[in-house]
């Protein structure tokens, strides 16, 4: 057998997806590193420039301070109390002097005194300024600010301290006739009088350019990713090449040997592991199928002459065979391999023996008799029911007739006490004459005798698929798990569609997901809505909100079917 | 959902077959018989085939089928039934025999429960026909519905209350709708041999969506069955009782 390479062409899904993922988390991973990288560096930079202006604040705070508390009363004791000479006697003017003087050698550090009503009008404040003013007016308990402000397109770390006037400030700070000749003979009468002690008499700022390091910050986080990136592409083509060679090489040489052409299941949609969990399955029943097959095929059962397997029900298969001497057709239950050396599965498959001999149902095929382990049925014909609901589901025309049967035997089987558990489209048989057969009940379990799955203490048995959620908690017994059952064969009889969106999930799942039944018109919008309501109400995920009996349901449905018979023939 | 119950039978075939034909003209899903398909009557292996044979029909075991199969002896029945017995023992085929081997004693379904005498002792065979018995039976069940034959004496039980119940005997074809909340004992005679006075074969139908009893009397030819019973030699009480329905 040619082995076909994936990842050539083939299904890729598995690849793109685990590309898809580890190039989602490493590009992510780059760019949140990137965004941390610019996020620390400004981080730095912002403590680093509030230590700066912190500092030359302080530091132009002190000098204030030399000249208000030691310079001038110094030049007062010298000069006399009238005299004022600004260079040596105003604060304002010493601290301003000093500090562009410091600007010069020091350009990157601007210093104001702003004030909204100065000497000078240099330190008039600006539209920021005035907020700031503002705000420290607001509440004279506010002592410092610090910021990133934005001016002339430039980014500016800026820290701000507000002054108030002292009593030594007043003269020449309140009125303009008091103040010293020598002030109003620099700066005229108008600015900077009728202040009082307490007053905000403006702000000391010194303000430290960001913009050039936010960029180098902002650069240095690009060439990062820049970076990040082309190490995660290199690296993405080396997984990419190691993931080819080690897993979907390898995992595509084992699905071109387990899948096969199945036409009595959905299409398995996914990866190549789901294709490949859902091949097993397959396979699991093929390898069955096969050691049965070939041990069989032809060969002799007493008087029959066994032929090819028709169908797998729980515990055994369902071969065709015919009596070898009248050719009369026939069909052989015979246990898995499985089933017959499992104590717990054989009593499953002598009570499925037992049920077949007692139950009497034109439904159920005849026993003619038992051959040691093989039950020897009268021949089931059609093909099984998943066959005929692959394309759209039943013909309208034929529901009535086919699940009348149904429930006419699942009826049968609660009448004396039986409970079914395993109600799928792949144990129940159609003919062309629409009649139907169920031909597994290896599931059942009767309320006179203990049920083995019970006493074993076995999980939920079956295709969690068909399962009533009951049965999926492990409940078993129940007369209304069946009516579950009838009711999903009824959805994909109707529109030949699951009513879930999914059909593979954990068997956690299930249970979340089979309180979401989809509308049955969804996929066929011209069925009757009292049809859809019965089939919501079959299957019910509260099993007390369920049909309680199978004949209620079986009456509704009748009256339905029986007065809607207008609508078109084929789905 | 319509059920079907009966009991009582007896051997009396004429008056099964015409509560079946009249049951089956009622709309009814299944049935379920509560046991005594034998005793007193001439026809014990016809009355098991039938009900065998009776599509969605499930059956208890009675005092009687159980005495005829030595399961426990006849000799604590009365003379007539006794005599019976030790007849239907020998009439009884094999397969007939194993069917009614295979009988329960009880049927639980959803709310309800069905015995032939009564819940609490089973095979005690003690009738449920006063408040001591019928506080005993509901005392040992938890079912909203209790169904029983055995007295052939059609009677409905209501719990009122924990200390208090109605007992309201059935006389004649009726419909009585039971309070949902409530829970009853329902006995629904017998279809054989009828002891309320009224010789006409009793059944039930309990239309579980409508919660309504629905008891119906069926006149049939008594006299061929009474003369199946002289020609057997049967002890003629047993006709005698049929006449007058005692």
């Amino acid at each position: 057998m040619k082995i076909k390479r994936y990842g050539h062409g083939a299904t890729p899904n598995l690849k793109q997806r685990f590309l898809f993922w580890s190039a989602l988390l490493l590009i992510g991973g780059g760019f949140l590193l990137s965004i941390l990288s610019f996020w620390n560096t400004r981080r730095l930079l912002m403590a680093d420039a509030m230590t700066k202006s912190e500092v030359i604040l302080r530091e132009v705070e002190a000098i204030r301070s030399y000249v208000k508390e030691e310079l001038r009363p110094k030049m007062y004791e010298l000069q006399g109390k009238n005299t004022f000479i600004i260079e040596a006697m105003s604060t304002t003017y010493i601290s301003t002097r000093i500090m562009a003087r410091f600007a010069e050698s020091m350009p990157n550090y601007t210093y104001r005194r702003a004030s909204l009503n100065p000497h000078n009008p240099g330190n008039m404040a600006d539209p920021f300024e005035e907020e700031m003013l503002d705000w420290f007016e607001e509440d004279p308990n506010r002592l410092f600010w610090q910021g990133v402000v934005k001016k002339n397109g430039e980014s500016f770390f800026i820290s701000i301290i507000p002054e108030y006037f002292e009593a030594s400030c007043i003269r020449c700070h309140g009125k303009a006739e008091d103040a010293p000749k020598e002030l109003t003979e620099r700066y005229g009468n108008d600015g900077g009088f009728r202040f009082k002690a307490g007053d905000l008499a403006g702000i000391n700022s010194v303000a430290i350019p960001v913009s050039d390091s936010l960029r180098e910050a902002w650069q240095g986080s690009f060439v990062l990713f820049a970076v990040t990136l082309s190490g995660t592409l290199l690296l993405l083509w080396l997984l990419m090449l190691l993931f080819q060679r080690l897993v979907i090489e390898r995992l595509g040489a084992m699905l071109s040997l387990v899948v096969q052409k199945d036409t009595e299941s959905k299409p398995v949609t996914g990866d190549e592991l789901d294709v490949l969990q859902a091949s097993l399955g397959s396979l699991r029943s093929y390898v069955r199928s096969a050691r049965k097959g070939s041990s069989l095929e032809p060969n002799f059962i007493g008087n029959y002459i066994v032929s090819k397997p028709v169908a797998a029900g729980a515990m055994s298969w369902l071969y065709k065979g015919h009596i070898a001497d009248s050719g009369e057709m026939v069909s052989l239950k015979i246990g898995f391999d499985e089933t017959m050396q499992n104590p717990l599965y054989r009593s499953c498959y002598e009570s499925e023996l037992h049920f077949f001999k007692s139950l009497s149902h034109p439904c159920l095929p005849e026993v003619k008799e038992r051959v040691d382990d093989v039950l020897v049925l009268t021949e089931v014909r059609g093909r099984n029911l998943f066959h005929f609901l692959g394309n759209g589901g039943l013909e309208y025309r034929f529901l009535l007739p086919v699940f009348s049967q149904l429930c006419d035997m699942v009826a049968s089987f609660h009448a004396v006490g039986i409970v079914h558990h395993d109600l799928r489209p792949q144990v129940l048989m159609l003919d062309t004459q629409q009649q139907l057969s169920l031909i597994d009940m290896g599931l059942a379990s009767s309320d006179q005798q203990q049920d083995p799955i019970v006493a074993a203490g076995l999980g939920p048995q079956g295709d969690m698929l068909y399962l009533a959620p009951e049965q999926i908690q492990g409940m078993r017994g129940d007369p209304r798990s069946d009516i579950y059952g009838i009711g999903l064969l009824l959805y994909l009889a109707a529109t030949g569609h699951f009513p879930f969106s999914d059909t593979r999930k954990s068997a956690r799942n299930w249970l979340r997901h089979k309180r979401q039944v989809e509308s049955p018109r969804r996929y066929r919008p011209e069925l009757p809505e009292a049809l859809e309501q019965i089939i919501l109400h079959a299957l019910s995920f509260d099993i007390n909100t369920r049909y309680q009996w199978v004949e209620d349901m079986w009456d509704e449905l009748t009256a339905v079917l029986d007065a809607e018979p207008g609508i078109s023939a084929t789905p | 959902m319509r059920l079907m119950i009966f009991s009582d039978i007896h051997g009396n075939l004429e008056a099964l077959q015409r509560v079946f034909a009249d049951a089956d003209k009622r709309n009814i899903h299944r049935s379920i018989c509560l046991g005594d398909l034998m005793g007193y009557g001439p026809y014990p292996n016809e009355c098991v085939e039938l009900v065998k044979s009776r599509k969605n029909c499930r059956c208890l075991a009675g005092n009687h089928d159980v005495a005829a199969l030595w399961d426990t002896s006849p000799y604590g029945m009365s003379k007539s039934a006794q005599d019976a017995i030790l007849w239907t023992m020998e009439q009884l085929s094999d397969a007939n025999k194993k069917y009614l081997g295979s009988l329960p004693d009880r049927i639980d379904l959803f709310n309800m429960t069905f015995v032939h005498a009564n819940p609490y002792n089973p095979r005690g065979w003690r009738y449920v026909m006063d408040r001591k018995y019928a506080l005993r039976s509901f005392a040992a069940t938890s079912c909203q519905y209790l169904f029983i034959g055995h007295s052939h004496k059609p009677l409905v039980i209501t719990r009122k209350n924990f200390f208090s119940i109605d007992l309201q005997a059935v006389s004649g074809p009726q419909k009585i709708t039971v309070k949902a909340q409530r829970r009853h004992i329902v006995n629904c005679g017998s279809v054989g041999q009828p002891r309320d006075n009224n010789p006409d074969a009793c059944y039930l139908i309990f239309d579980i969506r409508t919660n309504t009893l629905e008891y119906y009397r069926v006149p049939y030819d008594f006299k061929k069955t009474t003369q199946a019973i002289r020609l057997f030699e049967l002890p003629s009480s047993t006709g005698r009782r049929l006449l007058k329905g005692t």
